[in-house]
C-alpha cells in the first residue's frame, strides 16, 4: 500500500515541481522519489498482507514484482535526461508526474485481491500511455499511435469489464480467493457457462495489454510512434505488471480450471510465437523489430503461465527482470544511434563498433540476452519457461518455442551485423556519465544474473 | 587451483590480458597469445604425464556448488561446476592444446583490430576446454554454446567476401543444434535425481551430473525418461525420441551429411586460423558429444539405431567424397573430405565396438592434426595469391619444393597410406564396422568406397595443381615464394606428429582402451 | 427456472415492447400535417443556421473535463455527508470518527483543488489567453507631427 501512496503523492509533487524555474531539479527529484518508493515497496517484507478491506493482497512475490516495475522506471527515467532534446514543446514535469501515476496503476495490477482493482490498475496504467504515446505532439506518426493505441485499449478494456461482470454474475464476488473457493466447490463440467463466458473476456482484455496474438496489432505502430524513451517504458512495464496480473488470475482462482482454459491459452502461445518471430525477421527498422520482438517474449512467457506449474511465478518473475534489462539496454542504445543518425533503422548501427566500443559492447549483450545465448539473463529465463513446459508435458509447445527462439538469433544478430561488420562513418557518441553509469549497471546485471540467477530467485 | 580449472581459466586470463593492455602493446598481442596457447598445452601435458592409464572412471575430478534452484513441490535442482578427464576426452583435451597452438602461429598474418581478434581467440581456446572438460550436463551446454560466439565474430570480423552470410549460418545451424540438446537436457534433469544429496536434503535433488544420469537407476519411477515407463512422444517411446532429438543437436556439430551444410560456407569464408580451429577441434565436439553424451545416457536407444546411424556415417563418407571430388575451390575440397573423414568416426561410433570406438576417438586426434595441417597448406597458398581455385596452378613443385613436399604428406597422410595416422582411423572404425553386432556388415563395405574417393580427390588435386610444367595466371608467378621459417614451424611438427601417430598408435590407444572398455559394458547387458 | 440475468433480459425485453408499442400507437392515432416549419430541425424556437457540423472550440473541452470532475466529486459527498455525522458512530469512537472522516474528504478535495490550482496556473481555464502584441518597430516619423495634423483638422472643422 506505501508505494501506491507515496507515487501518487510524488506524482502530485513532481507536477508542481515544474512550475520552478529551474527545469534541473526535475530528473533528480524523480529518481529520489523513485528511489524512495523502491525501498519503500520492501516494507512488508516476509509478511502476507490484506490492504483496504481486502482490495490488495501481497507476498514477497508480489513485492518483487513491484520492485522490478519499479526498477525498471528507475532506469528508463535515469535515461530520459530531462527530455532536453525534444523542445520547448516539451513538458518534462508532466511526462515525470505521469510517469509516476502510471506506476500506481502497475503496482495495483500486480496486487490486486478484487477484480476492481485490477481494472482501476489497468485503467490507470493504460490512460497514462496513451498521453506518454502522443506526447509527441507535432509528430504525425505519434498521434496516430496514441489514437490507435487508446481507441483499441478503450475496446479491450470494455471487453474485459464485462468479463468481470460476467464472472461476478457467475460466482457473486470479486475477490480472487473467493471465486477460487466458490469454483473449487464444482466440478469443471458443472461450472456456470457464464463464467467461462467472463473468464475468456477477461483474459482477452489482459492478452491485448501484453500484446500476445491476435490481440497483437496495436503493438509496432505504437511503439514505433511512440518516442522511443517511451516505448522503452511502455515495453517493459506494462509487459511485467500485465504478466504480474494474468499470472494472480490464473494462479490465485482459476487454477483449478486449468483444463479448460489450458487450450485457448496454448493456442494464443503459440500463435504468439510465430506472429512475433516470423514478422520480426521481415523488419528494416531496429525500433520496429524490438515491437515485434516484445510480442515474441510476451509468447516466451506465456508458455510460463499456460502450464502454471510450482515454480511458474519464479520463471515469470526472473523472465520479466531479464527481458526488462536487456530492453532497457536495447532502448538506450537506440535512442543514442538515432539522435546521431536520424533513423531508427539497422542501417543507422553502421560501423558502430568502431567508433563506440562501448556502446556496440552493451547492445552485443542485450541482443544476446534477448536471443537467449548462455551467460546472460536472457538464457536463463528461457530455460526456467522451458522447464515448465516439459513440466507440464507439453513437448509441441517446447519444439515450437525452440524453433522460434532459433529464428530469433536471425533478427537478433542483423543489428550486431550492422554494429560490428559493415562499414559506416558513425562519428563517436558522447555519452553523458549518468547515462553511461545507467548502462553499465543494466549490462552488468544482465550477465551477472545470467551466472548467478538464484540471487532473485532465492528471494521468492 | 586444480589442474583442470587452470586449463580453463588460463585462457580466460589471456583474455582479459589482451583485452585490458594499452593499445600501444598491440604487438605483443600474438606473443602473448602464443604464449597461453603454449603452456596450455604444457599443463594439457602434465595432464597425461599425472593421467592413470589403468584407471577407467573419470580423474581430476573437481566439484563445487554452483547453482540451486528451489522447484517448491518438486524438490530442488543443483548444478554444479563440476570438472574431471577420462580416456575419451584426454586425447582431444591433448589434441585442442596442439591445434590452438598452431592456430596462434598461423594467426601471425592478422592485421586488423588484433585486440578484438587475440582476446576472442583466447575466449575461443578457453570454452572447447571447458567443452572437454566439464562433467555436469548443463556446465558442457554453457561452454557448447558460449563457443558459437567468438566463433561467429572470428569468422565475420575477419573471414572473406561472403563472411556475414557464412557467419550467421553457422550460428543459425550449430544455434539450432544445441537448443535441440536443450530440450533433451531439460527432459533429463526432470526425470534424474542426484542418489546421494536427495537422502541428504529429504527431497528430490534433480541433478545434471553425467555420472548421475548415465546410471538408468537415477530416474524417478514413472518419469518421461525411465526406461521401464512407457512415455510416448509422437509415436515413438519417449527415450527414443530424445536420442534421436540429442543426435540430431551433435550430429549438426559433426557434421553429417543432411545437416553439414554450414561447413564448406564456414570454412571457405573463414581465416586460416579459424579454419584449422574450425576442422581441427570444434568438430570433434560433436564426435565427443556422442560418445559422451548420447550414447553414456541412452545406450539402448543407440543400440537399437545403431544400423541408422551407420547409414548416416556411410552416407557421410561417400557423399562427402563425391562432392570433394567435384570441387574446384581447394578449401571447399578440404571442407567436403572433412564431412567425408567425419563419417568414419560416426561409424565407429554407431558400431559399438571396441575397435570402432577406439578408432572413432583415434579418428578425430587423427583428422585434427590433418585437417589443421590441410587448411595451414591451403592458407599459405591464399597468402601468395588470394586464389584457392585448383585449376589456377600447374607445376607449383617447381618455384615451391619445400612446399610440394609437405603437402604431398598431408595429402597422403589424409587419404589413408598406411605409416600416416589417417590409415589407422580409417583402418580401426571400418574394423569396428564390419565386427558389429548390431549392424549389417553391407554397411561397413559400402564405407570402404570413400577411402577409394579420398585416394582420388586427394592425388588428381596434387596432380593438377603441383605436377606438369609451371602455369599461373599474369602476375602470380612473382608471388609463388616458397615456404617461410614461420609456416615450416608449423606444418613439420604437424607432419611429424601424424608419422609418429601412424607408426605408434598406441599412445592414443593406451589411453582409450581401458575407459571404452569399461564404457560398452553398457551395451554387453542388452 | 431463470438467474437474476434472466430477470434483467425480462425486463429490458418487455421494455423493448412497451416502448414499440407506444411508438405505434403513437404513429396510429396522431394526426399528420407537415408543413415546411414543421420540418425543420428544432433549436429552441430559433431559425437553424448553417450545417450542424461545426467544429466547437476546443476549450469547451477543458471546461467541461473539469466540470464533470467536480460534479463527480459532488457526487461522492453525498454518501460521504451521510455517514459524516452519525451518531452512534462518533459515539463509539469518542468523537474521533468525525474528524477522521472530515480529514479524509479535506485530503479528497484537497487533491482535487490542486488539480483545479494547478489546471489554474498552467493558464488552461482562461478563456483567451491574453497575448497582448505590442508593435516593436521605430517609428520614423516624430509623434508631434500627427498631433499637428490631428489639431489642425480638428480646429479647421
Amino acid at each position: 500500500m506505501l508505494p501506491i501512496v507515496l507515487l501518487s503523492v510524488f506524482g502530485i509533487v513532481v507536477l508542481f515541481l515544474g512550475f520552478s524555474k529551474s527545469k534541473n531539479i526535475l530528473l533528480p527529484a524523480t529518481l529520489l522519489f523513485l528511489l524512495v518508493t523502491l525501498i519503500a515497496n520492501f516494507v512488508d517484507w516476509n509478511h502476507q498482507y490484506l490492504y483496504f478491506n481486502d482490495m490488495l493482497w501481497g507476498n514477497n512475490a508480489s513485492m518483487v514484482f513491484s520492485g522490478i516495475v519499479l526498477l525498471s522506471a528507475f532506469f528508463v527515467v535515469a535515461l530520459t535526461r530531462g527530455f532536453e532534446q525534444e523542445g520547448e514543446a516539451a513538458q518534462p514535469a508532466e511526462y515525470y508526474g505521469i510517469m509516476l501515476f502510471s506506476l500506481v496503476g502497475a503496482i495495483m495490477m500486480i496486487s490486486y485481491e478484487n477484480l476492481i482493482i485490477l481494472f482501476v490498475g489497468v485503467e490507470i496504467l493504460s490512460v497514462s500511455i496513451y498521453i506518454l504515446t502522443g506526447s509527441d505532439k507535432r509528430n504525425l506518426r505519434s498521434n496516430e499511435a496514441a489514437l490507435k493505441y487508446f481507441l483499441m485499449g478503450a475496446f479491450a478494456t470494455g471487453i474485459m469489464l464485462f468479463g468481470m461482470a460476467l464472472m461476478y454474475g457467475a460466482t457473486g464476488s470479486f475477490v480472487i480467493s473467493d471465486i477460487s473457493e466458490i469454483i473449487g466447490t464444482r466440478a469443471w463440467n458443472e461450472q456456470s457457462q457464464l463464467l467461462y463466458a467472463g473468464l475468456l473476456m477477461l483474459l482477452v482484455g489482459l492478452l491485448f495489454k501484453v500484446s500476445a496474438a491476435p490481440f497483437h496489432f496495436w503493438t509496432p505502430d505504437v511503439y514505433d510512434g511512440a518516442p522511443t524513451i517511451f516505448t522503452a517504458y511502455m515495453s517493459t512495464i506494462v509487459k511485467t505488471a500485465g504478466f504480474a496480473a494474468l499470472y494472480r488470475l490464473l494462479a490465485g482462482s482459476l487454477a483449478s480450471l486449468q483444463d479448460y482454459w489450458f487450450a485457448t491459452l496454448a493456442t494464443i502461445t503459440v500463435l504468439t510465437l510465430l506472429a512475433g518471430n516470423v514478422t520480426a525477421v521481415y523488419q528494416t527498422s531496429f525500433k520496429r523489430m524490438l515491437a515485434y520482438s516484445s510480442i515474441s517474449h510476451a509468447g516466451y512467457l506465456l508458455i510460463a503461465l499456460t502450464s502454471l506449474t510450482a515454480k511458474s511465478q519464479s520463471s515469470i518473475l526472473f523472465y520479466s527482470l531479464a527481458y526488462s534489462l536487456s530492453t532497457v539496454s536495447a532502448f538506450g542504445v537506440l535512442i543514442l544511434v538515432s539522435q546521431q543518425q536520424a533513423s531508427n533503422n539497422y542501417d543507422a548501427f553502421n560501423g558502430l563498433a568502431k567508433k563506440n566500443p562501448f556502446l556496440a559492447f552493451v547492445l552485443a549483450v542485450s541482443m544476446l540476452s534477448l536471443a537467449g545465448i548462455p551467460l546472460t539473463a536472457g538464457f536463463m529465463g528461457k530455460l526456467f519457461v522451458f522447464t515448465d513446459a516439459a513440466q507440464k508435458g507439453t513437448i509441441w509447445l517446447l519444439v515450437v518455442a525452440i524453433l522460434a527462439s532459433a529464428i530469433g538469433i536471425y533478427y537478433y544478430f542483423r543489428v550486431l551485423i550492422a554494429a560490428y561488420f559493415k562499414e559506416g562513418d558513425l562519428a563517436t557518441i558522447r555519452i553523458a556519465p549518468f547515462y553511461k553509469v545507467v548502462l553499465i549497471i543494466v549490462t552488468t546485471l544482465t550477465i551477472v544474473l545470467g551466472l548467478f540467477p538464484d540471487l532473485v530467485l532465492q528471494l521468492v | 587451483m586444480n589442474l583442470l580449472s587452470l586449463l580453463i581459466f588460463l585462457p580466460l586470463f589471456g583474455a582479459a590480458l589482451v583485452l585490458f593492455l594499452p593499445a600501444s602493446q598491440t604487438k605483443y598481442f600474438k606473443w602473448i597469445t602464443l604464449g597461453f596457447c603454449a603452456v596450455e598445452l604444457l599443463a594439457a601435458a602434465v595432464v597425461y604425464h599425472y593421467f592413470d592409464l589403468s584407471n577407467p572412471s573419470f580423474q581430476f575430478v573437481e566439484q563445487t556448488d554452483w547453482i540451486t534452484l528451489s522447484l517448491g513441490s518438486l524438490g530442488a535442482v543443483s548444478i554444479d561446476y563440476l570438472l574431471g578427464i577420462d580416456g575419451i576426452s584426454l586425447p582431444l583435451v591433448l589434441l585442442t592444446g596442439v591445434v590452438m597452438l598452431v592456430g596462434a602461429v598461423s594467426s601471425w598474418q592478422i592485421t586488423s583490430r588484433q585486440r578484438a581478434y587475440f582476446s576472442l581467440y583466447l575466449l575461443l581456446t578457453a570454452s572447447i576446454m571447458g567443452c572437454f572438460l566439464a562433467l555436469d550436463f548443463f556446465l558442457f551446454f554453457l561452454f557448447f554454446e558460449f563457443m558459437l560466439l567468438p566463433m561467429y565474430f572470428l569468422i565475420g570480423l575477419w573471414g572473406g567476401p561472403r563472411r556475414e552470410y557464412a557467419a550467421i549460418k553457422f550460428f543459425l545451424y550449430t544455434l539450432l543444434g544445441s537448443v535441440l540438446i536443450l530440450v533433451v537436457m531439460i527432459a533429463l534433469y526432470l526425470s534424474a535425481f542426484d542418489p546421494y544429496s536427495s537422502l541428504n536434503a529429504q527431497t528430490i535433488v534433480h541433478t545434471f551430473d553425467l555420472r548421475y544420469l548415465a546410471d538408468g537407476h537415477n530416474y524417478l519411477p514413472n518419469s518421461l525418461l525411465n526406461g521401464l515407463s512407457a512415455h510416448q512422444i509422437m509415436g515413438l517411446d519417449a527415450r527414443l525420441f530424445l536420442f534421436l532429438v540429442l543426435f540430431a543437436g551433435f550430429a549438426i556439430k559433426l557434421p553429417v551429411v543432411p545437416f553439414h551444410t554450414w561447413l564448406p560456407d564456414a570454412h571457405v569464408e573463414a581465416p586460416t586460423p579459424v579454419s584449422v580451429v574450425l576442422a581441427g577441434v570444434l568438430l570433434k565436439i560433436g564426435g565427443y558429444g556422442f560418445i559422451r553424451i548420447a550414447y553414456n545416457i541412452f545406450p539402448d536407444a543407440a543400440a537399437e539405431y545403431a544400423t541408422l546411424l551407420g547409414i548416416l556415417g556411410m552416407v557421410s563418407i561417400v557423399y562427402g567424397g563425391f562432392n570433394a571430388l567435384a570441387q574446384s575451390d581447394l578449401k571447399k575440397m578440404i571442407a567436403y573430405s572433412s564431412v567425408s573423414h567425419m563419417g568414419f568416426v560416426l561409424l565407429g561410433v554407431a558400431s559399438l565396438t571396441p575397435e570402432g570406438l577406439n578408432g572413432a576417438v583415434y579418428q578425430m586426434v587423427s583428422h585434427g592434426v590433418l585437417s589443421a595441417m590441410l587448411f595451414v597448406v591451403t592458407g599459405v597458398l591464399y597468402d601468395r595469391t588470394q586464389n584457392r581455385q585448383i585449376e589456377a596452378y600447374r607445376g607449383l613443385a617447381k618455384p615451391m619444393p619445400a612446399y610440394t613436399t609437405l603437402t604431398a604428406i598431408c595429402f597422403f597422410a589424409s587419404l589413408g597410406l598406411p605409416g600416416f595416422s589417417g590409415f589407422v582411423g580409417e583402418l580401426f572404425t571400418l574394423m569396428g564396422g564390419f565386427q558389429s553386432e548390431f549392424m549389417p556388415k553391407w554397411i561397413a563395405t559400402a564405407s570402404t568406397l570413400g577411402i577409394v574417393l579420398a585416394a582420388a580427390y586427394f592425388l588428381w588435386t596434387l596432380q593438377r595443381m603441383f605436377f606438369g610444367p609451371l602455369w599461373t595466371q599474369k602476375g602470380v608467378e612473382s608471388l609463388l615464394a616458397d615456404l617461410t621459417p614461420r609456416e615450416k614451424i608449423m606444418l613439420l611438427p604437424l607432419a611429424a606428429l601424424t608419422l609418429v601417430l601412424g607408426l605408434f598408435p598406441h599412445f592414443i590407444f593406451d589411453i582409450t582402451s581401458a575407459t571404452i572398455t569399461e564404457f560398452l559394458k553398457k551395451f554387453s547387458l542388452n | 427456472m431463470y438467474s437474476d440475468f434472466g430477470q434483467i433480459l425480462l425486463f429490458i425485453i418487455v421494455a423493448i415492447a412497451i416502448i414499440g408499442a407506444i411508438l405505434i400507437a403513437n404513429k396510429i392515432i396522431r394526426p399528420n400535417l407537415p408543413n415546411e416549419e414543421k420540418l425543420t430541425t428544432y433549436e429552441s424556437g430559433e431559425d437553424p443556421v448553417g450545417n450542424a457540423n461545426v467544429q466547437f472550440n476546443a476549450r469547451f473541452y477543458v471546461v467541461a473535463l473539469v466540470f464533470v470532475l467536480f460534479e463527480v466529486e459532488l457526487l461522492f459527498l453525498f454518501p460521504w455527508a451521510t455517514v459524516f455525522g452519525r451518531p452512534e458512530l462518533i459515539a463509539q469512537t469518542n468523537g474521533r470518527w468525525g474528524w477522521f472522516a472530515l480529514g479524509e474528504m479535506l485530503i479528497f478535495v484537497g487533491i482535487l483543488s490542486l488539480g483545479l490550482a494547478y489546471a489554474w496556473v498552467k493558464g488552461y481555464l482562461d478563456w483567451i489567453r491574453p497575448e497582448p502584441k505590442k508593435p516593436d518597430y521605430a517609428l520614423k516619423i516624430p509623434k508631434d507631427l500627427y498631433q499637428k495634423i490631428n489639431q489642425k483638422y480638428s480646429t479647421h472643422r
